[in-house]
């Protein structure tokens, strides 16, 4: 009966002993301080560098915030991160791992290592395990052997450094298309694998399709490559609906 | 992931290509997550010889429709003596939704067929019975939203019946990879003028 | 609520297939979702921007054509815009479903009712048949609609809720893209415009939708009702949302998809000789 009570019906006539009685519905109050502002961010890694894409559409609901928000944030000269979930959130985190390495920095006389900045954006995560940061973090960049490195975490903190990964709310479309395109796991043919060129241009058709079916997901993409030579950034058009 | 459209899991997906049409399905037959009852649930039916319908959603409800429309078609048939064409199926199979608008079969149906000029016809329900056609491709299941993202990348216009099989299956086996609910093998049915080709795919059974 | 009857015998089941709702699957469906279920499934929305204006001695309806389903596009390219007479269009916000087969189910009405007058049907009984019906479900059949259509009377434009209000209207905007719309119709409606200004203002209240709400998008449907002519859909009048990357992919190469078994059913066409004997 959604809570409401009416009077005069016979099924459920209100009695003295209800303590709603004089209300005409419960009001339910309750806290909310999280929300999601959308978006999708992907990471690839390859033998000596790694391509992180991500839209910069910010919204929430029905609405569109702005059309031009990066997810991606450089921490060193050879380590990004993307964030999706709540923007807020992911500002302040990003912002906090910032100073944290410029404290690093002038403790250590050398920048943090991607490998370094992993452990700490995990202890990061975990340290707000129960008002946890909303942010579906990807962090990339090119480790001190020169490989490329993908990590992909959770909202608190679990993490696992992986070929390849996605989040935020078109990863479920993204995940499968990365699968068939570099793990290849159902098929029997082999066929040679995407080079670095191949790489950014899978990540721009990826996230194109996810702006075609995941409504959060639009207005622009950017791609940010890193290898020895430093990070550089393109960007591309999305679909504005 | 409660919902009674979860329940059982599933992974229907179809596409048109040149003078062909093909729709695959997985044949898990689970109970939630954590159960899995068999391995060789069937999912797509053929109602006519051109036409094949794919039922996803509550398994109880796939069967019970299944046989609905296989009673309907043949009523069809005795009454006037043909075969429906695709869009007629799509149509009556609207109706028969709508009609249970207010106590719904969770099911949400795929039809692929072709019609007499051998073009493709795609379309898709909701579970109340609201058709939407398309002329590239069409999902339904607890997996369509990583199907949705694999054809969206690697449909193309204008493919032959051997690639429309490879996209097909590859984007089926690649989306249920992703989809703990669905999965465990598949099966495919490429339907064109003169044949109908079935292959059941070795996907990972976990 | 009366008591839902249930059938007794097969002769019973035929009864409840003569038309109108079934309720055979309620009780199981309750008794499902007290055992397995929390929440219903959703159906699909389509989460719209339409609108329509009145001119001089024409009526003008347009729609954007995004089906959502949640936060995924389950259409692209669909129809809002539905038939009910040659003289009476409509456009439609909120269930897809619901929304598909009232209007199907008011044209039929409506042809019926023009074979027995032999008249062309007016814009007010469509509206008072709709808003009836709509009234008598309570707003659970999920339709609001932006209804317009030239009749003898002149031309006519009106707004449906789901309840079943209704209002008469110069211009007006339904759907969740309804303000983004609005505030375009408020700026530059004016009653004289011409029937190719008219177009554009619709288009562009749709295009205001389709970009700013994410409950809309792809492309503008307008259709245009004249006396003289009758409706016209013009369909995807505009398309400002083409896909704008798309990366050839090496296709994938014929064997590579492991397989199991494989049927192949020939297809013969039978050609029987139907010999008229006397």
């Amino acid at each position: 009966m959604n809570g409401a009570h009416r009077f005069g019906s016979k099924c459920d006539r209100p009695k003295a002993t209800d303590i709603h009685f004089k209300m005409q519905a419960p009001v339910e109050h309750r806290w909310s301080p999280y929300a999601d502002n959308g978006g999708t961010c992907l990471g690839v890694a390859g033998e000596n560098f790694v391509v992180v894409a991500a839209d910069t559409r910010l919204s929430q609901g029905y609405s569109i915030h702005t059309r031009n928000c990066s997810k991606v944030t450089r921490l060193t000269d050879k380590c990004v991160i993307a964030s999706c979930g709540m923007k807020s959130d992911a500002i302040t985190l990003h912002k906090h791992l910032k100073a944290r390495l410029v404290m690093y920095e002038h403790q250590h006389r050398r920048q943090a290592s991607v490998t370094a900045i992993a452990q700490m954006l995990s202890t990061t995560l975990y340290y707000k395990r129960f008002f946890p940061y909303y942010t579906f973090n990807v962090l990339c960049g090119v480790d001190d052997e020169g490989k490329g490195a993908v990590y992909h975490y959770d909202a608190i903190g679990s993490f696992e450094r992986v070929p390849y990964t996605t989040s935020g709310s078109g990863s479920a479309l993204v995940m499968s298309v990365l699968d068939a395109q570099i793990d290849k796991e159902n098929q029997t043919i082999d066929t040679p694998a995407l080079d670095k060129a191949g790489i950014v241009e899978l990540c721009k058709d990826v996230l194109s399709s996810v702006g075609e079916r995941d409504i959060y997901t639009g207005d622009s993409g950017e791609i940010f490559l890193i290898d020895a030579a430093g990070i550089s950034k393109t960007e591309f058009d999305l679909k504005l609906d | 992931m409660s919902g009674l459209m979860e329940y059982n899991g599933s992974a229907i997906v179809a596409m048109a290509g040149e003078n062909c049409v093909g729709i695959a399905s997985d044949t898990r037959h689970g109970i939630r997550q954590l159960q899995t009852v068999s391995c060789n649930r069937q999912k797509t039916f053929q109602v006519t010889d051109q036409c094949y319908v794919g039922l996803s959603g509550l398994a109880t409800d796939v069967q019970t429709v299944s046989q609905l429309l296989n009673f309907r078609m043949k009523l069809f048939t005795l009454r006037e003596e043909r075969k429906m064409q695709p869009r007629m199926i799509g149509n009556m199979i609207a109706s028969m939704l709508y009609e249970k608008r207010f106590g719904p079969y969770f099911t949400e149906p795929v039809v692929a067929g072709l019609d007499g000029e051998h073009k493709p016809y795609l379309c898709t329900f909701d579970f109340i019975g609201c058709l939407s056609t398309a002329e590239d491709f069409v999902v339904s299941g607890t997996t369509a939203e990583q199907l949705f993202g694999v054809c969206e990348s690697f449909w193309r216009p204008g493919m032959n019946k051997d690639e429309l099989f490879e996209t097909l299956s590859q984007c089926l086996l690649s989306a249920a990879d992703r989809d703990c609910l669905a999965g465990w093998g598949g099966v495919v049915h490429i339907i064109t003028p003169d044949e109908i080709i079935t292959k059941k795919l070795k996907g990972r059974m976990d | 609520m009366a008591a839902v009857e249930e059938p007794q015998d097969y002769l019973d089941v035929l009864q409840s297939h003569r038309g109108g709702f079934s309720f055979e699957n309620c009780k199981r469906n309750a008794y499902l979702a007290s055992q397995v279920a929390i929440k219903p499934p959703t159906a699909m929305k389509s989460g719209t921007t339409i609108c329509g204006i009145q001119l001089k001695d024409v009526v003008i309806l347009a729609a954007d054509t995004r089906s959502t389903c949640g936060p995924m596009v389950a259409d692209k390219n669909c129809e809002k815009l539905h038939f009910i007479a040659k003289n009476v269009y409509c456009a439609g916000a909120g269930t897809a479903a619901d929304l598909q087969h009232t209007t199907e189910m008011m044209e039929s009405q409506m042809e019926l009712l023009r074979m027995a007058t032999g008249t062309q049907p007016r814009v007010c009984t469509v509206v008072r048949r709709l808003s009836s019906m709509l009234f008598k479900y309570q707003g659970y059949v999920g339709c609001a609609l932006v209804l317009g259509g030239v009749d003898v009377t002149g031309p006519h434009l009106f707004q449906i809720y789901p309840h079943g209000s209704t209002d008469k209207l110069p211009f007006t905007s339904m759907g969740s893209g309804s303000l983004a719309a609005m505030a375009i119709l408020e700026a530059e409606y004016n009653e004289n415009l011409s029937v190719e200004e008219g177009k554009k203002l619709v288009a562009k209240a749709i295009r205001a939708g389709i970009f700013n709400d994410l409950g809309s998008g792809s492309n503008v449907d307008v259709c245009v009702i004249t006396k003289d002519v009758g409706g016209t859909i013009l369909r995807n009048f505009e398309k400002p949302n083409e896909r704008k990357f798309r990366a050839k992919h090496a296709a994938f190469p014929i064997g590579t998809t492991p397989i199991m078994k494989q049927e192949i059913t020939k297809l013969v066409s039978v050609e029987e000789d139907v010999v008229m004997r006397d």
